[in-house]
């Protein structure tokens, strides 16, 4: 069930957490927030419409069975006014997240999806979807979706929709 | 306007007086009643339950009932904010200890963490503690706030997501510090002044108290487990000195408290060959119990793939813990994804599912349903004894 960048990503997470102090983390973290909260800025995350599917990314976005969704838990921001890779209107994407990787049956592929949570609001309350391919305990942050990661956003913890955008392909 | 007013009371008046004498001469007229707010006895009873509700419709709403598991009926309710978990109930139950996080705003403004004092007698707030406002808003864990073992410090998961344990001081009532937990999660009381934390390369932080709350001494074992190939459930029960975590695969890891530090007793299968091959295996959020005089451990057990660890099942199955021998089998009524189970001479079972708000309540001895109570909250979680 593993892969390369599950492996790469436990190697890093395990020399992090053996070698370095909180102030290194917090640096390193930095960076990782950074990267995460430039992500909204691209067009693709900017009020898009939802993906229009076909061969290439087939299923519902509004469906649990959709194919990203592989390890998320939360309301689908698809049925909450956003898309799978745009939060709806009025809330803020979460800086960190955390990361699964999802079989795309269209094309083959298996992709690197980013759970980035919408904050700032209550939950949306529509299209509740829990899977758990490669989840993993709460002691491994960035492989668990049972943190509300709406836990480093300007607008606060408040936890409204999860989205599942593609960030990388993993082989 | 006033001579309406003066005759409307002349008119309730004379038909008050007729009802009056014409119910003197009824033979079974109630009696008048006095109005009032209910208490609880001064002790908790055996077979009381917490249902805690995380709300996750609602999350700035979350609530604690309370249960008297024999009688089936609910006796009150806490209101216990947003990204609720569970209460934290020390030895003497003289007072109800809840981790708690507000809004100014409801949802947006300003954050306070508490830790709100209750008083198990009225269900009323004592007092509260004011924390950093870093609490873990997690998917609700016994394992995010616990009391040492003397009672005198609650430890708080932080999530920031930076990792750290808050330390509040009970006896003066205040926030005694922070703990860096750095790489390492959730909190695993081992004493009076100690802890453990699991950290993502399957070793453990343990970590020493001084009488002040503070890191006296913070050391790491070596790699316990293998995260990547069979992780360890964060959800363990204890008995004496001993945590049992199962692993995702079935396997018990007793992490046993000793002078030396925390050391991994031999390792023991919930499942047979035969089982695994069926893919039997436990899920749900408080997936196991136990029944510490008579040494039976529960565990919501299903049949299932690799994704399924966190999900409800349809069967409790009981081992004996001295033997490591299944000696029971219990079909659910329903579905479950917490147990609990009382720890009298008479023990029940109950059980709970985040995806109805029933509470089932079994003879945990014979495992036969007793009955069940409806309309508890939303998406009840984690089932806490007082």
């Amino acid at each position: 069930m593993h892969n390369p960048v599950d492996e790469l990503m436990e190697r890093w997470a395990r020399g992090m957490a053996r070698r370095l102090s909180r102030r290194h983390f917090l640096r390193n973290l930095g960076g990782l927030m950074f990267g995460a909260a430039a992500l909204p800025l691209l067009p693709v995350a900017r009020g898009a419409p939802a993906p229009a599917g076909g061969a290439a990314d087939p299923g519902d976005p509004q469906s649990c069975e959709y194919w990203r969704h592989c390890a998320i838990d939360g309301f689908l921001c698809g049925c909450c006014g956003g898309s799978a890779h745009s939060c709806p209107p009025g809330t803020e994407a979460s800086a960190v997240t955390w990361v699964g990787t999802c079989h795309n049956p269209g094309d083959g592929h298996d992709y690197i999806v980013s759970y980035n949570d919408c904050c700032g609001k209550t939950e949306c309350g529509r299209c509740l979807c829990n899977r758990n391919e490669d989840d993993k305990p709460l002691y491994m942050p960035f492989k668990s979706n049972d943190y509300n990661w709406c836990v480093a956003s300007k607008a606060g913890i408040a936890y409204h929709c999860s989205t599942a955008r593609i960030v990388g392909v993993a082989k | 306007m006033r001579s309406n007013n003066n005759s409307r009371r002349l008119r309730t008046a004379a038909v008050a007086l007729l009802l009056g004498a014409c119910g003197g001469t009824a033979a079974a007229q109630l009696p008048i009643e006095a109005g009032g707010v209910e208490q609880l006895p001064a002790h908790p009873g055996a077979h009381w339950v917490w249902v805690n509700d995380f709300s996750f419709f609602a999350l700035p709403d979350g609530k604690a009932f309370l249960v008297d598991g024999d009688a089936g009926r609910m006796l009150g309710l806490l209101s216990t904010g947003y990204s609720f978990a569970a209460l934290v109930i020390p030895h003497d139950a003289a007072v109800i200890y809840s981790p708690e996080t507000y809004f100014s705003r409801g949802t947006r403004g300003i954050r306070t963490d508490v830790v709100t004092l209750y008083d198990p007698v009225h269900l009323a707030p004592l007092g509260e503690i004011r924390i950093p406002p870093k609490r873990a808003s997690i998917m609700a864990m016994i394992a995010g706030a616990v009391l040492t073992d003397d009672d005198r410090f609650l430890l708080i998961y932080n999530y920031t997501p930076a990792q750290s344990v808050t330390v509040v001081d009970t006896r003066t009532r205040k926030f005694a510090g922070e703990i860096e937990t750095a790489g390492c999660a959730l909190v695993y009381p081992t004493g009076p002044r100690s802890f453990f934390s699991i950290c993502g390369d399957g070793s453990l932080l343990q970590v020493a108290l001084t009488d002040q709350g503070g890191a006296r001494s913070r050391t790491r074992t070596r790699e316990l487990f293998d995260g990547l190939k069979d992780p360890l459930t964060e959800k363990p029960v204890r008995i004496g000195d001993t945590w049992l975590f199962a692993s995702f695969e079935g396997t018990m890891y007793p992490l046993k408290s000793t002078p030396a530090g925390i050391e991994l007793q031999p390792t023991w299968p919930l499942f047979s060959a035969a089982e695994l091959a069926q893919h039997w295996r436990t899920g749900g959020l408080q997936h196991l119990a136990l029944q510490r005089s008579s040494g039976r451990l529960f565990a919501i057990v299903h049949r299932g793939g690799t994704q399924t660890h966190k999900d409800p099942g349809a069967d409790v199955w009981v081992w004996d813990l001295a033997s490591h021998r299944k000696v029971q089998q219990i079909s659910a009524r329903n579905k479950v994804a917490s147990i609990q189970v009382t720890q009298d001479d008479k023990p029940l079972l109950f059980g709970c599912s985040f995806e109805s708000n029933r509470l089932d309540v079994y003879d945990a001895g014979s495992g036969k349903y007793l009955r069940s109570v409806e309309g508890l909250g939303q998406t009840p979680g984690l089932l806490v004894t007082p």
